[in-house]
């Protein structure tokens, strides 16, 4: 038997709502997968696509999205705005073939600790069981061992 | 008279009496079945216009040509029904001023080319209306969904196999009226968001990207699928995020010269079946 | 170069225990650009940062991440610290391998694995931060409070009797809005002009009050501490610097049936007219549309009979600009046209009224001297019945949210009816009756237990009208059968509603408003009386539909967030906020939609001779709260944010 394929998470959130609510699942000494790495934002509204397919590139084999319910935005509607750029964007990826299960997305409050530690829980297992994403990660050796410059 | 003499006894007359100081529309192409751009100065230039089937380009991209519509003068120009879309596109992001625009709106039915009614902007509202109501292409919309039926892993390797082809000749951004960035985010170095290099990982990023940024504003006229060198089905990757913003947001691309950007607005019932 | 300071916080067992402090360490000073790094007990203790400054200073540290617990818990105190050693204090991260790593994994090697790459990506977002200053904004210490019914004279006393000068705008010829107009208040019976009167002459009578009636706020300009309001105080064709409120000219108006406003259409009023006799300021306005002498040229008759010669039928409407700090909007509400309860018959049976009617009926001061008589005929009403919920919560007709003031006022109505006519029968037809606050239910418990206010569960679906009587048909169910009531007058608890022009209101001031036309406040639970516009607060029922208690109550709060803006001539902002690159903006005003706050504009680039070379979006640094919203709708990546930049948050994933 081979050793469980340990999935590596990049997960992007904003800092009033699903950051606090990692904090709170901390302070809460609830336990959950390490394979998730939080990247802290003002709000979801910041969230950049970009930033999905950066995390792609460096090996991540999924990636979580995460901010504050709608209505419950520090910023009054950046949620509401990241939501329409998600939609659009999660049709895109899948339609060019990165599977939905790889790409997350999700409201967690800062009072939602242990919505936090379960939703990466789930994730983790559920791309364990999907496997590297190897078909993208190709695209990223091609460029390491074709270069020239 | 046909639409060609008509347009062109028209357009001569706008030209001689200074009520537009250019025309741009189509002449002969390199081959019988193409047909190019031409920029009409004078009354006496009229005669190189051409309207006819083979008229498919959308010109609507030539106006933003840095400086020629500054000094408030109007210009008259060629457009189709999607070409009447992107101006009020354009209008609704503030690239120019419909009012500065005479447009000799046709249609092809029967591979034949028709007059629509009207010369400004606003004449043609019931057009684009027509054009909603028509709906998204069913060609298209066949072959989106054909490659929705295959597997995640399939899709990939074709569209990996697509992208594969690119090799950034950036044809598809300069035939865009939509791409009118002064900056590319492509040419964005301080970072360097999108690998330049034309290997499979920067080309898939690249057309990701310009799809999005096409989302809620592409009107499918074609010009990026005609001009790629290597054929990669770009119409096809825009119609899916066409269709998109109308099942999701109920939004069709240039509808009016008001209408604001799907992703610079929302509604707070917006759908998110998809978030946890 | 980068001289990277990294600091590795054991807190006590708390991380230390879960992570390879050490093997951090180690790892860590291998990292390019990383200068020093040291680990530590406790960093946020006084030695621990007295470390870190020392490290600061002798290094020439240019970034420092403290690889401890969460920003959220300790940022401010490295912050400090790093300022205290002379680095810019946003030249710090903190990696939280406490509360996102430490305590929430049970491998030690996982965890040590997690918080090194977290700590890595952290270095690499830090090499790239930029020093940051905070903004300052300017402040001017006066305010603006527009509609002056109470919840605008609360917030008007309370800055006003707080040193600061204040503008009062209202639209009406005199201040006291809704609140004037009622008779008695729940839950006290106290009389409404009793405890208003007073505040609204210690209003206009204050000196750091400035008080404009018959004015409109047509124009509002500028950010947080810097507005520009143009306001437009109408023509009232009486001098105010002169007028008397002797009265003699409405006497001597020979247009005298003019259904007044306040009355609700049950009294009549002049031409020339204040709308209430305790009117503050009591000095009349001309009604233009009805006055004769402006109809025809003829009559003047207030003019000859004016003693100081304070008619002026040449005033024109005067522009005002003012120039405010912070704005109060307290516009009110209005209650919903009930015409569209066709069952109902209001406005078919004139002795179909709302509640606002019954308030001038029952008031001492109303057209019936506070005697409850129908409209119809002027008769003594011997059967009331009141509908609750007459617009409200009501999906199909209706709005959908409750009023929450009606059930009080019509239990109130019921009990003024009983202690006015003694032999009187009331019937309440409800759906559920909401008493929340204090002394709320008792007093609904008061009018059924001691006025014996009838109380019926159930909807009334018909009103008609059979030998001089409104037959009312509904159903009770809780007896679950129908019930038939023979009644002389029918008091409708109408929805209350956002005034009719509430939205172009809004669209003036730049601030947001529900589906209903209720203004947005910032945060519905925690910011409740800001808007999303800094600077600009709300008060009383523009909101959403508020009684006394709660619109006073909010007054006061926007008053408080007001004085705490004016407490520093000086505002200092957090200088996180978006900044436009003017030479790729490609001006298509994509973020100028997006933005929440309005905070970005047009701003046009020139060149030497004043000639357009383009027109570029624009922040305002005094209303950018930091989302970055714009940043990632920016197809040319051509704005950006201070603190989370396009390079910093690439380099932070890139290093993942």
């Amino acid at each position: 038997m081979s050793e469980p394929f340990e999935p590596k998470i990049v997960a992007f959130v904003c800092t009033y709502c699903t950051y606090a609510g990692a904090d709170l699942a901390g302070t809460s000494r609830m336990k959950y997968a390490s394979n998730v790495r939080m990247v802290r934002l003002p709000c979801t509204g910041r969230i950049s696509p970009m930033f999905i397919l950066k995390a792609l590139q460096k090996g991540a084999d999924g990636v979580l999205v995460s901010g504050c319910h709608p209505g419950d935005c520090h910023f009054a509607q950046g949620n509401y705005h990241a939501r329409r750029r998600w939609t659009v964007f999660r049709a895109l990826l899948a339609f060019t073939g990165i599977p939905e299960q790889r790409i997350r997305f999700s409201w967690i409050s800062a009072a939602e600790g242990a919505k936090f530690a379960d939703l990466i829980n789930t994730l983790t297992e559920d791309i364990r069981k999907l496997g590297p994403f190897d078909q993208y990660h190709e695209l990223q050796k091609v460029i390491e061992t074709q270069a020239t410059y | 008279m046909g639409i060609q003499e008509q347009y062109i006894s028209e357009a001569a007359g706008l030209l001689s009496s200074g009520a537009v100081k250019l025309v741009i529309g189509y002449s002969e192409g390199s081959t019988t079945d193409r047909r190019r751009p031409v920029f009409v100065r004078t009354p006496a230039e009229a005669e190189r216009l051409m309207l006819d089937g083979a008229c498919v380009a959308n010109l609507s991209t030539y106006l933003l040509s840095e400086g020629l519509l500054s000094d408030g003068k109007s210009v008259a120009v060629f457009l189709k029904p999607d070409g009447i879309r992107s101006i009020n596109i354009l209008a609704a992001e503030a690239q120019l001023n419909p009012e500065q625009l005479v447009i000799f709106g046709f249609d092809i039915q029967n591979g034949q080319a028709r007059p629509l009614q009207g010369r400004k902007i606003s004449d043609f509202t019931p057009i684009v209306e027509a054009a909603r109501a028509a709906g998204l292409s069913p060609e298209l919309q066949g072959e989106a969904e054909r490659l929705e039926h295959i597997s995640a892993a399939e899709r990939f390797e074709y569209w990996k196999e697509q992208f594969s082809k690119c090799i950034k000749c950036y044809a598809c951004r300069q035939v865009c009226p939509m791409c009118y960035c002064r900056r590319c985010i492509v040419d964005v170095n301080q970072p360097q968001w999108v690998n330049t290099s034309s290997h499979t990982l920067g080309n898939f990023e690249w057309n990701i990207v310009r799809a999005f940024h096409l989302a809620g504003r592409c009107v499918a006229c074609g010009g990026c699928d005609r001009s790629c060198p290597v054929n990669i089905p770009l119409r096809l990757i825009n119609h899916r995020m066409a269709k998109e913003v109308l099942d999701a947001f109920d939004y069709y691309a240039g509808e009016s010269t008001d209408q604001k950007p799907v992703l610079a607005t929302f509604r707070p019932d917006d759908p998110e079946t998809f978030i946890l | 170069m980068a001289k990277i300071g990294v600091f590795v916080c054991h807190c006590g067992e708390n991380i230390a225990s879960m992570v390879d402090t050490a093997n951090l360490v180690a790892e860590i000073s291998e990292h390019p650009g990383v200068e020093i790094c040291t680990e530590y007990k406790y960093f946020c203790s006084e030695p621990g940062q007295e470390t870190v400054k020392r490290a600061i200073r002798e290094h020439n540290l240019t970034g420092v991440v403290v690889a401890a617990c969460s920003p959220r818990m300790h940022e401010q105190t490295f912050r400090k610290a790093c300022a205290e050693a002379g680095l810019n204090p946003y030249m710090l991260e903190l990696a939280n391998i406490r509360e996102q790593c430490s305590w929430v994994h049970t491998e030690k090697d996982e965890a040590t694995e997690k918080a090194i790459e977290i700590t890595r990506s952290l270095i690499e977002k830090v090499k790239r931060n930029n020093a940051l200053f905070p903004i300052s904004v300017p402040v001017t210490r006066r305010a603006m409070v527009i509609g002056g019914g109470i919840a605008g004279i609360q917030a008007a006393l309370d800055i006003a009797n707080a040193g600061r000068e204040v503008v009062l705008v209202e639209r009406e010829p005199s201040i006291g809005g809704h609140m004037s107009q009622i008779s008695e208040t729940f839950p006290t019976l106290d009389c409404s002009q009793c405890i208003l009167t007073p505040r609204m002459v210690e209003t206009v009578q204050h000196p750091n009050i400035t008080v404009m009636t018959y004015s409109e706020v047509e124009e509002v300009d500028g950010y947080i501490g810097n507005f520009t309001v143009k306001v437009r105080r109408k023509a009232r064709y009486v001098r105010m610097e002169t007028c008397t409120g002797c009265g003699d000219c409405i006497q001597k108006c020979p247009v005298k049936k003019i259904p007044s406003e306040f009355e609700c259409g049950l009294g009549n009023r002049s031409a020339i007219y204040t709308p209430f006799a305790q009117a503050v300021p009591n000095v009349p306005v001309i009604d233009r549309s009805r006055c004769l002498y402006f109809k025809n040229g003829k009559c003047a008759i207030c003019k000859k009979t004016c003693q100081i010669d304070s008619i002026d039928f040449d005033q024109q409407d005067t522009i005002e600009t003012i120039e405010v700090g912070a704005i109060v909007v307290a516009t009110g509400f209005q209650v919903q046209n009930t015409s569209l309860y066709g069952e109902y018959g209001y406005g078919r049976y004139k002795d179909v009224i709302t509640g606002l009617h019954f308030e001038r009926l029952a008031s001492a001061s109303g057209p019936t001297a506070g005697k409850i008589r129908r409209p119809s005929d002027g008769k003594e009403p011997e059967t009331v019945v009141f509908i609750q919920c007459a617009g409200s919560r009501d999906v199909s007709k209706g709005v959908r949210y409750c009023s929450k003031i009606c059930c009080m006022y019509t239990a109130k109505h019921a009990m003024l009816y009983s202690h006015k006519v003694h032999d009187g029968d009331t019937k309440i037809f409800y759906m559920d009756i909401r008493a929340a606050g204090k002394g709320y239910d008792e007093f609904t418990r008061r009018a059924i237990e001691e006025d014996h206010a009838g109380y019926v569960r159930g909807r009334v679906s018909k009103i008609f009208e059979e030998n001089g009587k409104l037959i009312v048909r509904g159903v009770d169910m809780l007896l679950g059968r129908p019930v038939e009531v023979a009644a002389d007058m029918v008091v409708l608890a109408t929805a209350m509603v956002p005034q009719p022009d509430a939205k172009d209101f809004a669209k003036i001031i730049g601030i947001g408003y529900d589906e209903y036309g209720f203004f947005n406040e910032a945060h519905l639970k925690l910011r409740p009386v800001e808007t999303a516009t800094a600077g600009i607060y709300l008060a009383g029922a523009c909101q959403s539909p508020k009684d006394i208690p709660d619109s006073v109550s909010q007054a006061s709060a926007a008053a408080a967030k007001i004085l705490g803006l004016f407490s520093r001539e000086h505002l200092e902002r957090e200088p996180v906020i978006a900044t436009v690159s003017d030479s790729t903006c490609a001006g298509c005003w994509g973020c100028v939609t997006a933005c929440p706050y309005n905070a970005i504009d047009h701003r046009d680039i020139n060149d030497r001779n004043g000639n357009l070379i383009k027109r570029v979006a624009s922040v305002n640094p005094g209303l950018c709260q930091g989302c970055g919203t714009c940043v990632s709708f920016c197809r040319s990546n051509s704005i950006d944010l201070a603190g989370f930049t396009e390079k910093q948050i690439f380099a932070e994933v890139m290093a993942l």
